[in-house]
């Protein structure tokens, strides 16, 4: 059967035949080239490359595949994950979110501040809530049995309010997301700062503390030579964390892969003006994407804060070119109209790996830091070779 | 008299046997695996204090992990557990602040891992060992040195001094307990001589520079009488310059305009200008002693055996003045380093 530019082009009926079957003795011949093409094109190509980067690491750096140090590196994916989902939708709406860090700020600020047991008066009486929202006895719902889950509500409505504030900035006044995120980057990182008087939250409950580091599942590899196993043999398998950043990361993947909302985001990212033009309520998506962006932040400033036992009015600070570092090396496009959460998924999971690896070469945070920049552009490069090449074998 | 030099000879030998037992046993065995987590090494406090760690420790023959979480608690509880992972024998941190330090040392005690944290102390410093400075002493100490300058200019003139402290980052305890021996001064002498010090203007650093800068010349300019001034570090008094210079109030003691100037930490700058006269007084902590207070308590935490010893070790501290800089500037760590050179690198 004849194809449109067959018929188009019958010249093409006879030249497309030896075409391809050129291309196909070229590849007969360099089976490894086509081999690398075939892993370069695959969706799953971060994926091969973090395997296979983990594999040769390990060669000289073994403490990198000892059990501990893998159950680490995956608790310290999680968080990074949570709040590098969101990225990726406001990345495929080709937009960008440099607010995520001080939403993650004031919400893990806000939600301490509400439920945690104790504050010190000498410390915290500059706070503009003290003697409201609170004293020396601790926030508002300090005891009450269900601080943690109305503490993580107030954490992530805060959080959806703030990215909807700014989907609707952006929307509504035709302002660059650039400029709007930014500026609401500068003003909730102050609020963040203004409302603890720089100060860290520390009493939290110890049911807030579990979603940080709580495990489900534990287990221990190993002979059981004495009654005790030291807390430190002992392997975190399923922890909260993991539940919580995977099952957010299942729930966005569902969105964007088996919903009309999920398309009409990359017709958007493709292109706004003609998807609008199609009957794509532009408006009302972009809003909505950039207030599940902030909703995603709001669930990663749970799981730091948790972890680190306080609430930190300065959560967030210089962990923006991890999370947009992640999704793009994950496949997600800076133009727009292009990414998935499974590649956002293997961004994190190559990204928190190189930290290892940099880490285990002793490497001053200085040069990590121009290595992780240097990685994302490599990345971003990558990506438009990719791209290039799908398209010419698409058209051949 | 003879008859005495046994019961002394076996005493001298029992204590050396003693303190070859506590201080020599970890260095005789195996040598250990220490990680070291420290945040960003900005001041010359933390350049030495590093510095003395380290090296002290290789050359132990100890082998010394080293970490620098670029002033992100939450990287440098990451990067301590990766150091349990690799099974370290014990844990030095130099925390951001005092909060994320009492997390850290609860993940090391949870593996049981000795960890010692170096000067900059938990809020809880019932874990761990902490080795700090007195910091209130040691600012008391040297605020009281321009306090007695200032009452002296008071009586002469007249006319109310007024104080500015330069404030650390409040989660930070050495910030607390500097600001605390400030006021505690301030307050002591107004009650005894009413009147004699206006309100003090507070200026927040959050320990950086740039935010310092930015606060202090704010405060300057709105007050721009101020006499009296307290930094709760040293490796701020290049920021206080740039702002006071410009202004004419950069001035030498003994003549007119001098600001009356205390800091805390001994570094090399402060040791610089107080020799210069530019500089009144500072607070020392006496680094290369709580370097080795807090390596020497890890090291025998380890060889005894020990996974969670709890301890504070306390460095009293002293103020380097104008007064007793001519015999007393060589104890402090910050004026060996001037007189190395350090300056000129």
């Amino acid at each position: 059967m004849s194809t449109l530019d067959d018929r188009l082009n019958p010249a093409a009926v006879r030249i497309m035949p030896v075409a391809k079957a050129e291309a196909a003795s070229r590849r007969a011949e360099r089976p490894l080239l086509a081999f690398l093409r075939r892993v370069l094109l695959s969706d799953y190509f971060i994926l091969y490359l973090t395997i296979f980067f983990f594999v040769v690491a390990s060669i000289f750096f073994p403490t990198l595949s000892a059990p501990g140090n893998i159950a680490n590196q995956l608790s310290n994916m999680w968080p990074l994950l949570a709040v590098a989902v969101g990225q990726t939708f406001v990345l495929i709406l080709g937009g960008i979110d440099l607010s995520v860090g001080s939403i993650m700020a004031v919400t893990s600020v806000v939600g301490a501040l509400f439920i945690t047991q104790t504050l010190d008066a000498p410390t915290f009486d500059k706070s503009p809530l003290w003697g409201t929202l609170i004293s020396d006895q601790g926030g508002i719902l300090a005891g009450s049995p269900n601080a943690t889950l109305i503490g993580v509500i107030v954490m992530l409505l805060l959080g959806t309010l703030i990215g909807l504030w700014n989907g609707f900035a952006i929307t509504r006044f035709r302002m660059a997301p650039f400029m709007v995120t930014l500026v609401s980057m500068i003003f909730f990182s102050a609020l963040a700062l203004w409302l603890t008087a720089s100060r860290n939250i520390s009493g939290l409950p110890e049911d807030f503390l579990v979603l940080g580091k709580g495990d489900i599942i534990s287990v221990y590899l190993g002979p059981k030579l004495t009654p005790d196993i030291a807390r430190r043999d002992i392997l975190p398998m399923v922890t909260y964390p993991f539940v919580i950043a995977v099952g957010l990361a299942v729930v966005a993947q569902f969105i964007l892969s088996r919903t009309v909302f999920g398309r009409q985001m990359f017709s958007i990212g493709t292109n706004r003006r003609a998807s609008e033009v199609s009957g794509v309520p532009s408006r009302r998506v972009m809003t909505l994407v950039y207030g599940f962006s902030g909703f995603c932040a709001a669930v990663s400033a749970v799981l730091y804060s948790a972890r680190l036992e306080i609430g930190r009015p300065s959560l967030g600070d210089g962990l923006l070119m991890d999370i947009i570092g992640a999704a793009v090396i994950g496949g997600t496009s800076l133009f727009g109209g292009k990414g998935s959460i499974r590649g956002t998924f293997f961004g994190v999971a190559f990204f928190v790996l190189l930290l290892n690896i940099l880490n285990a070469m002793r490497l001053s945070p200085f040069v990590i830091d121009a290595i992780k920049g240097l990685v994302i552009l490599v990345a971003a490069l990558l990506d438009i070779t990719r791209t290039r090449l799908i398209n010419r074998e698409q058209r051949s | 008299m003879l008859n005495r030099f046994p019961k002394i000879g076996i005493s001298l030998v029992v204590a050396a046997m003693l303190a070859t037992m506590i201080f020599g046993a970890a260095a005789a065995q195996d040598p250990l695996k220490i990680c070291f987590g420290f945040q960003d090494l900005e001041t010359e406090f933390w350049v030495a204090g590093h510095k003395a760690i380290t090296e002290t420790l290789r050359a132990a023959g100890h082998e010394v992990l080293e970490y620098n979480a670029n002033e992100n608690p939450d990287r440098q509880l990451e990067q301590v557990r990766e150091c349990i992972a690799q099974g370290v024998d014990g844990i030095i941190i130099i925390p951001q602040d005092g909060d994320s330090a009492v997390t850290i040392i609860g993940e090391a005690q949870d593996a049981d891992i000795p960890i010692a944290v170096f000067n900059r102390p938990p809020n809880d410093r019932s874990k761990g060992i902490t080795v700090v400075a007195d910091n209130v002493s040691a600012t008391e100490q040297a605020v009281e040195f321009i306090a007695q300058k200032a009452l002296a200019k008071w009586e002469a003139t007249g006319v109310q001094i007024k104080p500015l402290i330069v404030v650390g980052a409040l989660q930070d305890t050495n910030a607390i307990g500097r600001r605390e021996g400030f006021f505690n001064v301030i307050n002591r002498y107004n009650e005894k001589y009413p009147g004699m010090f206006a309100d003090p203007i507070e200026v927040a650093s959050e320990w950086d520079a740039a935010t310092a800068l930015a606060n202090l010349e704010a405060a300057i300019t709105a007050n721009p009488d101020v006499d009296f001034l307290y930094t709760s570090s040293d490796f701020l008094f290049p920021t206080i310059r740039s702002v006071l210079e410009p202004r004419g109030k950069w001035v030498p003691m003994g003549q007119p305009g001098h600001v009356l100037m205390a800091g805390l930490d001994g570094d090399a700058t402060a040791c610089m200008l107080i020799e210069q006269g530019y500089v009144d007084a500072t607070g020392v902590q006496n680094l290369f002693y709580e370097a080795e207070l807090t390596m020497n308590r890890l090291l025998q935490a380890v060889a005894n055996g020990e996974t969670q010893p709890n301890e504070v070790l306390l460095d009293p501290g002293f103020a380097l003045t104008a007064g007793n800089f001519r015999w007393q500037d060589v104890d402090m760590w910050g004026c060996k380093l001037y007189y190395e050179g350090f300056l000129d690198q």
